[in-house]
């Protein structure tokens, strides 16, 4: 249910992911774990190209009122400007610096792919833990609602509810964007957990008594970390799409700063008739990168999971 | 089959697919392909400005506002055409009108007129015309049966009789498209009639229709067809991106043009200096509505610390880089309607911006700075202006209002839904302050009429579209009606003097700077536009100046 | 025999959910289609008064009967496909419009789905076959970066750049103004004229995700017995790669088709806008924008029930491709 991206489809049965052997009911310390995770991250060549954009973009975003030369806002400007030195990528049609937009843009832009994303990923593990976890009613009831929740389709749903909720703010286009999106890993996380629930150590702690939350927590969640971290960046993948489209739209706060938002008003004041290419063609760039790191990041997790997917 | 040739076989159909992009086989148009080809006689005029969406609905009925085809305004002649600018009148089926009395109101019908399908016209046609709308409300956009009581014709005059006096009215009477009986008399519902072969007595008449152009052509039996120049008139529709529609006006598709442009001396003059002209007059005013049933908006004094807080001409910069002026606070369009205006208001009305001014008037109304913020009696002066996102203009002038009453001290924040939702709450009068139009038609009575009758002020949660600010003035509402019953020019000019002084006093609308009329010409095939030196009617392409101006045209 | 009865019901029971959840969406929204219709008017800097809304309330016809009722009506005008007639076009009715625009999204759509679909499996077997070489790399690489264009940025520099600028294709339309849609061959080349920039968009933004699927399967595939037995018996590996490694891989790409076309249709309401191509996309955009609910619940429907139809006939595929799920029936 997401929009275009790069997202592997769910996979067949019989293929479902691979369980670290020997990780089966040892759970190692969460520092070592995530310590050991980013060591196998940062081993992969693409992940580690991953990583640095991401980190690039993190620092713009942290440090932006040192590296931008001016304030985002202000309308001190020629307006229509080209490039100058002054002003790196040109003026809006209201006289504001384009290059200091772009910095302060990864702001937003990088808070509602990862608010997005996550949020989309917690409704989706619960929804599918509880649904792969018990067969049954329950289970077809949940399977039914990611069924109608991926057949409808995405973008148009986001244009109404958009429209719809009032408060016109960042966070309204973070729960638009999670409540659209959460089905495809639902789905994924339900495959998984009922493959994991006829393993023989879930089993033997069910039969052993122990409590429903401890055999979640402890035995199943830990061998889908990877899953998890998987569907969660591939959500704030689609999310930072997702947001750039209905701020281009014009269905976000036109006066937050945010590479959507200079789309949208590059649009308005048509810069391409001015031959201000460059003031679309560099905050798509910027998406098109934070997009990439993500995926690309994506990718070493995949590898942590699927050793056949390791290089080499 | 094995998987090879599968994929083969499946790339081949692929490419075949798209190479053989098929198309639709449903059509409403009733003409095929189309020639724009130059005859000998007057040539081709091009104009661009019908909405496609992205393709056009076949339906020149010329009674329904929300769908028109502005070809529909070359097809059926009104009675007179009047001039957005400045109110004068250009005859068309009549000769002239008069008012034999205050509510009497007379018209003389030109002789020997015919309908395009050979039928003679005459003024039982005019009379049938207004009783259609009399029939079927939703026919009458303009409200005319709220003003008029029965019409009848006698001769060659149709006469009007009004409930109460309203002069300024024949203006409105004198543009609604006439219509003939022969043909609409059988049709059983003209409310959703889809006229697809439009009969009418204006100089042109349908050719072909296509889903995205449709062509007019003279019509011979018009009774002026001899002055009239171009032979054919075709009307492309727009694209649906905006930015589209100014790259193709750019590219100089186009003889006539109406839409707004960025930096239009290099988009568009330099393309072809010799061609292209722009003309920009101003075409109604745009001001910062406040909600009149709200405290601290119902103070004139508050009001007109606003107005003096403001610097008009920065806010017309931001709004319009520069292309429009500070609009005069009387309610009077400069230098449109210049004869109108009252010589004993200061400044032509234009109201400069002065905070000391404005700190006093604050003061008097009980508002005072403290600590870089605005204290009244319920704390700091907030505001929340609320405008449609997709007019940027307007949000580049709100924003430059928040920041220079935020310089004062007051807080201001603004809301930017879509259209719908910003008329839903300015009709309902739930809204605290807004960015709206003001004026515009061209006749001072109605400009103020529409704004400032109190008979328009519904409460609070009943929708009201005129009058939104629910302002509410014994004094004004007594000017209005005396400028309603005024027939002579001196009676006319003191009742508007009288309503300007009130505007520019009372402060119901805080009016920032003119709303531009953006019409882009090329001289290529045709002269004659309108311009600065020949202000003969607003450039605008989607209402009767659209007849005006092609009447007026000549051969380059 | 079950496995076809449980699709069937679900395909019915979801049909009716999603019927429903059409018919409550665009009454959510707030203001009225005759304010939209107004705002139309209003950007056009036509003043607005109380006649002329009243005017458009009658000419639109809203309705003030109670939502049961309507609901009621809904489902009986679904039933016999009567959907009404669309604020946006009122002369025309909804199932007329979108008859004239659906042809559009469905050559463009599934000409791009299509060409994108074969291309990216293709570069997907060629990946996962040279798993970790550099083939690989590059392909993976590229798939990841192309993949992340949003469409509609795309389609705004190909405008800029291809049409503005060097004037190779048209800038707006789906044909030329003033021609009639007919099958004759100009007008045929006129119409592929003007699909080549939105299907090259559409087409270049959604590769990514058939090459990414197509190559994970592949290299799950490939690690698989009969792979190894295959490649030990002495089989060519271009055999093996395509007729062994690819044709299983495939599977899940194909359950995966019914998915990837809502994600395009969905891409398409925004190449649609930019290029102004008269398709179903363009009307939906427009329908929101002017509240227009009967041609908004028309279109959802459109939609969903295509996505709908195509995931049931891959259900139904499904057991005929694999012969594994087939015996679990």
């Amino acid at each position: 249910m997401t929009i275009i991206t790069s997202v592997p489809p769910p996979q067949a049965p019989g293929t479902a992911g691979e369980v670290r052997i020997g990780a089966a009911s040892a759970v190692p310390g969460p520092l070592r774990f995530i310590g050991r995770a980013l060591r196998t991250l940062w081993s992969n060549g693409k992940a580690r190209t991953g990583m640095i954009i991401l980190g690039l973009i993190v620092l713009a975003a942290i440090f932006a009122p040192l590296i931008a030369p001016h304030s985002p806002t202000a309308t001190n400007f020629q307006p229509y400007l080209g490039p100058s030195a002054t002003n790196l990528l040109g003026t809006t049609g209201n006289g504001q610096d384009v290059f200091s937009q772009l910095i302060f843009g990864a702001r937003v832009s990088l808070i509602v792919g990862v608010c997005a994303g996550a949020l989309a990923t917690l409704v989706a593990v619960t929804i599918g833990l509880i649904s792969g976890y018990r067969p049954g009613v329950i289970d077809e009831v949940l399977s039914f609602v990611t069924n109608l929740a991926l057949v409808i389709p995405a973008l148009p749903l986001m244009i109404i509810l958009a429209a719809y909720l009032q408060g016109r703010s960042v966070w309204t286009i973070v729960l638009v964007v999670a409540f659209t999106s959460w089905a495809t890993g639902a789905r994924v996380i339900r495959s998984q957990t009922k493959t994991l629930r006829t393993r023989d150590f879930v089993t033997s702690a069910v039969f052993s008594g122990e409590r429903l939350p401890r055999i979640v927590f402890r035995d199943i969640l830990p061998n889908m970390t990877s899953l998890v971290a998987a569907s969660f960046l591939a959500a704030a993948t689609a999310a930072v799409l997702a947001e750039a489209s209905l701020e281009f739209l014009g269905l976000g706060n036109p006066s937050t700063v945010s590479w959507g938002t200079i789309l949208f008003a590059a649009q308005q004041q048509n810069a391409l008739l001015t031959g201000q290419w460059l003031m679309v063609f560099a905050p798509g760039l910027a998406i098109v990168l934070l997009m990439v790191s993500f995926t690309l990041i994506n990718f070493g997790v995949d590898a942590l999971s699927n050793p056949r997917l390791r290089e080499k | 089959m094995n998987l090879r040739s599968l994929a083969a076989c499946a790339c081949a159909a692929a490419l075949l697919a798209a190479g053989a992009s098929a198309c639709s086989s449903h059509s409403a148009g009733t003409g095929t392909s189309t020639s724009t080809s130059t005859s000998s006689e007057g040539g081709t005029l091009t104009i661009q400005g019908d909405s496609g969406n992205p393709t056009l609905v076949e339906n020149f009925n010329p009674f329904q506002p929300s769908t028109e085809l502005h070809g529909t305004y070359l097809i059926y002649a009104p009675l007179e055409t009047v001039s957005s600018i400045n109110g004068s009148y250009t005859p068309f089926l009549a000769t002239g009108y008069k008012f034999t009395s205050p509510t009497t109101l007379v018209y003389t019908i030109r002789s020997g007129v015919k309908w395009s399908d050979g039928t003679a016209f005459t003024p039982a046609d005019v009379v049938f015309t207004f009783n259609l709308l009399k029939k079927y409300a939703a026919l009458d956009a303009n409200g005319v049966w709220s003003q008029i009581g029965a019409v009848s014709a006698s001769g060659n005059d149709v006469t009007f009789t009004f409930k109460a006096p309203n002069v300024p009215f024949a203006a409105t009477i004198a543009q609604t498209p006439i219509v003939p009986e022969h043909v609409w008399s059988s049709i059983s519902n003209p409310v959703t009639f889809t006229n697809t072969h439009p009969v009418g007595t204006g100089p042109y008449t349908l050719k072909t229709f296509a889903p995205t152009q449709y062509t007019l052509t003279k019509n011979a039996l018009y009774w002026d067809a001899s002055k009239i120049a171009p032979t054919s008139v075709v009307f492309p529709a727009q694209a649906t991106s905006q930015s589209t529609n100014q790259l193709e006006v750019s590219e100089g598709q186009f003889d006539w043009s109406y839409t707004y442009l960025p930096d239009v001396k290099a988009t568009y003059v330099d393309r072809d200096p010799s061609t292209n002209q722009y003309w920009f007059p101003p075409g109604g005013t745009i001001g910062l509505f406040l909600n009149l049933t709200q405290a601290p908006y119902n103070n004139v004094n508050f009001r007109q610390g606003i107005s003096l807080a403001l610097n008009r001409a920065t806010i017309a910069q931001k709004a319009v880089n520069g292309y429009m002026k500070p609009a005069s606070t009387s309610g009077i369009i400069l230098p449109n309607e210049q004869q109108w205006l009252d010589p004993s208001l200061p400044g032509q009305g234009v109201v400069s911006q002065n905070h000391g001014a404005a700190m006093a008037a604050f003061a008097r109304a009980g508002y005072t700075s403290q600590g870089g913020k605005l204290m009244g009696p319920n704390g700091q002066a907030t505001m929340t202006i609320v405008l449609p996102n997709s007019f940027t203009d307007w949000a580049a002038a709100a924003t430059e209002i928040s920041s220079e009453l935020g310089q004062i001290g007051i807080k201001v924040n603004l809301d930017e839904p879509q259209y719908a939702q910003y008329a839903q709450t300015t009709q309902a009068g739930t809204f605290n302050a807004a960015i709206g139009g003001f004026g515009g038609t061209g006749i001072p009575f109605n400009d103020y009429n529409l704004t400032l009758n109190s008979a328009y002020a519904a409460p609070v949660h009943t929708p009201t579209v005129n009058n939104f600010e629910r302002f509410n003035n014994a004094g004004v509402n007594r000017a209005l009606a005396t400028l309603a019953a005024a027939t002579n020019p001196s009676a006319q000019q003191q009742a508007t003097d009288r309503l300007e002084t009130m505007m520019y006093q009372t402060v119901p609308v805080v009016l920032l700077y003119y709303g531009g009329s953006w019409g882009l010409f090329s001289t290529k095939h045709f002269t004659g536009w309108p311009s600065a030196s020949d202000p003969y009617t607003l450039p605008t392409n989607y209402n009767y100046s659209l007849l005006t101006v092609v009447t007026h045209l000549v051969k380059a | 025999m079950r496995y076809i009865l449980r699709k069937v019901t679900l395909f019915i029971v979801t049909l009716w959910a999603a019927i429903t959840l059409n018919f409550i969406l665009p009454r959510l929204m707030p203001g009225s289609p005759v304010d939209a219709a107004l705002g139309k008017l209003a950007s056009a800097g036509v003043p607005i008064t109380n006649a002329e809304k009243a005017a458009v309330e009658a000419q639109l016809g809203a309705p003030h009967t109670s939502i049961f009722v309507q609901y009621g009506d809904y489902l009986r005008n679904i039933a016999t496909l009567r959907f009404g007639t669309s604020f946006s076009f009122p002369s025309q009715t909804v199932a007329l419009t979108i008859g004239k625009a659906l042809p559009w999204t469905v050559v463009l759509v599934g000409a791009t789905t299509v060409f994108a679909f074969v291309i990216g499996t293709l570069l997907g077997v060629y990946a996962g076959w040279h798993r970790g070489r550099f083939a690989d790399s590059s392909v993976t690489i590229g798939a990841t970066f192309f993949g992340a264009f949003p469409p509609f940025w795309l389609g705004l520099l190909l405008l800029y750049w291809l049409a503005f600028k060097f004037g190779w294709f048209p800038l707006k339309g789906g044909y030329s103004p003033g021609t009639t849609p007919n099958w004759s061959l100009s007008f045929l080349g006129d119409a592929l004229d003007h699909s080549v920039l939105p299907a090259l968009t559409l087409a270049i933004t959604t590769l990514s995700g058939w090459v990414f699927g197509m190559r994970n399967n592949m290299i799950n595939t490939l690690g698989e017995d009969y792979v190894t037995f295959a490649e030990a018996n002495g089989l060519r590996s271009r055999t093996v790669a395509l007729l062994y490694a690819a044709r299983n891989a495939l599977l899940p790409n194909v359950t995966a088709f019914g998915l990837m076309l809502g994600a395009v249709v969905g891409g398409s309401v925004l190449v649609e806008g930019i290029y102004s191509y008269p398709g179903v996309g363009n009307l939906l955009y427009l329908a929101v924008t002017n509240h227009d609910y009967p041609l908004m619940q028309a279109l959802l429907l459109v939609f969903t029930l295509s996505m709908l139809v195509a995931i049931f006939v891959v259900d139904l595929l499904y057991p005929r491709l694999d012969p594994r799920v087939r015996s679990a029936t």
